[in-house]
């Protein structure tokens, strides 16, 4: 498995998650209790065997590189390989289509040069999966594919109206590659592609150093216009929870964590999620705690009542507090007799005695980080 | 390498066979405490909040899970360039070689470690204890006193002083006497079994210790009373705060319990002194629907169905639907299945409970009440036993 490195695009950015990316990108937006979105695609990496891994740092790198360090939770702080920072090209815009753009690569282009791999494997750093990439490897190996697309097939091909989707032929062979545009026209695919591909080191190098004059464009759009040239074929996944891109994304992936067929996928397998240690002591319940349909982090102390709920790491619920359908991220601190109620509470916000928040389901209330309330 | 000012031995090498099932496959530093962590992380931990950098960890009995749990020593940032944890167990060399025969013998063993590192002062201490203490402190009043040797000292109740090395100071807190496990205590000033000596003081005294064929090589029995007997300048620090030595399975049960209490002395939630441990990479525990859980701990990695009351849940427990536990302590990855009640017991490391088991006392007791069942690391208690209180169950050894 070690011939093949491996880049996160760290930096996509969204204004459409209320704040809670306002100054991290989504891959530093916490998620699971524990954990951060970036966790998720970096341990499926790690957990494939993958120890050289570049990661595309966005404009607002602080938090992502605060949770990472050195990439000693990952396993990284190596001498052969490691983690190795690619600062994008473009700082500042907030909002662009393109998941993989060629000139992020192209400015980091000896991350790609210097290394002696057959396989570069890329994914986004925006969503929830726990992937052992093996199975894709050894499929694109034995194909002697150029480039391996993964997908998953999605059940009911309404649902996921974004993204791209792809058309195969015999063998898995991909024959096209279609758009949210060409789905509007009325072409319905299963096969969704999640932003996660193998490609030759080599090629990928071509592609770079060819495409690199003409501005940002996605790595996809150039294989969408050589399908005949290059070997390009799908393989399929079942372990991509979601990406995360909106708020309700954000929330509905949450949620989905007290399902334990969900959590089974995520992280109750052999590969485990890894993160940055925080040597928290264990949460405390007093004999107040009314707990039920709830995940809980360690470093808690819970004298309240919490039903249907994620509760990051070190947050504090007095007596008679009550936190229903909400995600309260780490450090938050929630006064005696308040209430919260589909509401997302951001890291260290300070929610006074007697307050209430109440969102819904289709609008959860965000508030934003450090704040007192 | 850089010369140290101080190095730390942390003997680690006792059995603990007073914790019976616990200590059946492992030594007793490597025994779960308070959920996710470890006896020895208290001792690490406080090394690392001190400045210590250089830790020497003798080792003897069942070594395998307290030097794999150890590592590097980078869970508790020991991973120095200068210094680090070193794993000393008993070695051969040319013609001589044995197993340390008491704690003198085992640091005597190991003083070509202490030259390699040629520290002014050597800090032993014992890797069984419970506690959060600053050694650099200690070290200053050290200095400051112009002292040999410093002996940790911690008021005890008079009626519990017979357990323990008393010690008698003079009013500049100088040792005039010490007895071990006297019975009559003339002094509430017990031992913690932390030293710091001069190197050269320490080095001389086991040179002579080990040439008196009488001693047991002990730090308590033989070398501080022999010293004290050359009227070396021998030192007591009072030491104010939380310490516990749970070296016994009451001890233990109620060091665990003492932490549910409110305003519990030893504060593992202080972020300016943290207790660091080397935890397995868990997901945050769940807790489902039909859980109750009250004045508890939960650690990483639990799933909860059930009942928990006054108890200690360590990382990756499994909790069935309808189970009831009661004033226990499930140590890491233990199952409890549908219907069992527990109260009162230790279930040791990745122990199964099937369903509708009934283990421990039953009826209400009080919880200082003695009476505390155990039950063996890796043991299977089979569906719908009936386990008294009090027993200590071990697993049937299979040779």
């Amino acid at each position: 498995m070690s011939n093949a490195i491996g880049i996160i695009y760290a930096n996509s950015a969204t204004d459409n998650l209320q704040g809670l990316a306002l100054k991290r990108p989504i891959a530093a937006v916490p998620f699971g209790g524990r954990y951060r979105i970036l966790d998720f695609a970096l341990s499926s990496m790690v957990n494939s065997g993958i120890r050289t891994i570049g990661l595309v740092t966005p404009h607002h790198y602080r938090p992502l590189l605060d949770h990472l360090g050195a990439g000693k939770a990952w396993f990284l702080d190596r001498k052969d390989g490691g983690l190795f920072i690619l600062p994008e090209a473009i700082h500042g815009f907030s909002e662009n289509n393109h998941t993989f753009c060629v000139t992020d690569l192209y400015n980091n282009i000896e991350f790609l040069q210097k290394d002696f791999a057959e396989n570069v494997i890329i994914s986004s750093g925006d969503q929830i999966y726990n992937m052992n990439f093996k199975n894709a490897l050894e499929f694109h190996n034995d194909k002697h594919a150029d480039i391996t697309l993964i997908y998953s097939e999605t059940a009911n091909s309404d649902k996921q109206t974004d993204g791209v989707f792809l058309e195969m032929g015999e063998g898995r062979r991909v024959t096209n590659i279609l758009d949210k545009k060409s789905r509007e026209r009325g072409l319905f695919l299963q096969s969704h592609f999640v932003n996660m591909l193998i490609i030759r080191r080599e090629l990928l190098l071509n592609i770079v150093e060819k495409y690199s004059g003409i501005g940002c464009i996605d790595i996809i759009d150039i294989f969408n216009s050589n399908l005949q040239i290059f070997k390009i074929y799908g393989s399929l996944t079942c372990s991509s929870i979601g990406t995360i891109h909106t708020l309700k994304d954000y929330f509905d992936r949450s949620m989905e964590l007290l399902d334990l067929e969900v959590r089974g996928r995520l992280w109750l397998g052999g590969d485990r999620i890894h993160t940055k240690f925080k040597d928290y002591p264990p949460t405390q319940y007093t004999s107040q705690a009314k707990v039920s349909n709830s995940l809980i982090a360690s470093g808690c102390s819970i004298a309240g009542e919490v039903v249907n709920s994620i509760i990051f790491r070190g947050v504090i619920l007095e007596q008679g507090c009550k936190i229903k359908n909400s995600i309260i991220l780490p450090k938050c601190h929630i006064e005696e007799n308040a209430q919260t109620d589909y509401a997302i509470l951001d890291k260290s916000v300070k929610v006074n005695r007697e307050n209430i928040f109440k969102g819904s389901s289709h609008n959860p209330l965000v508030v934003f980080k450090r704040t007192m309330v | 390498m850089r010369k140290q000012e101080c190095v730390a031995m942390l003997l680690a090498g006792g059995q603990g066979s007073r914790l019976g099932g616990l200590t059946r496959k492992r030594a007793k530093p490597a025994v779960s405490f308070c959920g996710k962590y470890r006896i020895i992380d208290f001792t690490l931990s406080n090394c690392t909040n001190s400045n210590i950098n250089t830790v020497g960890v003798l080792i003897q009995y069942k070594p395998l899970q307290l030097n794999s749990y150890i590592g590097l020593g980078s869970a508790w940032d020991l991973d120095n360039p200068y210094g680090g944890v070193h794993i000393l167990p008993p070695f051969l060399g040319e013609k001589e070689g044995s197993w340390y025969n008491g704690t003198a013998n085992a640091v005597y063993q190991n003083y070509e470690f202490i030259d390699f590192h040629d520290p002014e002062y050597v800090l032993i201490l014992s890797g069984d204890h419970v506690y959060r203490m600053d050694y650099a402190r200690m070290l200053n009043f050290h200095k400051e006193k112009n002292s040999e040797i410093t002996i940790a000292a911690i008021q005890v109740p008079r009626e519990e002083a017979s357990r323990f090395g008393i010690l008698t100071v003079d009013g500049d807190a100088r040792i005039t006497t010490f007895s071990e496990k006297p019975a009559q205590p003339d002094s509430d000033l017990a031992s913690m079994g932390v030293y710091i000596f001069n190197w050269s003081t320490l080095k001389q005294a086991l040179i002579e210790d080990a040439k008196d064929l009488g001693s047991q090589n002990d730090f308590g029995e033989n070398i501080i009373p022999h010293q004290l007997k050359q009227a070396k300048r021998v030192y007591a620090y009072e030491f104010h705060g939380y310490w516990r030595d749970v070296g016994t399975i009451e001890s233990y049960y109620h060091a665990n319990m003492e932490s549910l209490r409110e305003g519990h002395f030893l504060n593992i939630f202080d972020p300016q002194f943290r207790i660091f441990s080397n935890e397995d990479i868990l997901p945050p525990h769940f807790v489902g629907s039909t859980a109750k859980i009250e004045n508890s701990l939960v650690c990483n990695g639990c799933i909860v169905h059930g009942d928990v009351r006054n108890s200690i849940i360590a990382p990756g427990v499994y909790v069935g639907k309808g189970v009831k536990i009661r004033d226990s302590i499930l140590l890491p990855y233990v199952k409890v299945h549908t219907g069992s009640r527990i109260r009162k017991t230790i279930v040791g490391e990745n122990a199964e409970i099937m369903r509708h088991c009934i283990v421990g006392a039953e009826e209400q007791v009080i919880p200082d009440q003695e009476g505390i069942t155990v039950i063996e690391d890796n043991h299977n208690i089979s569906e719908g036993s009936v386990i008294e209180a009090g027993k200590n169950v071990y697993r049937p050894q299979i040779i």
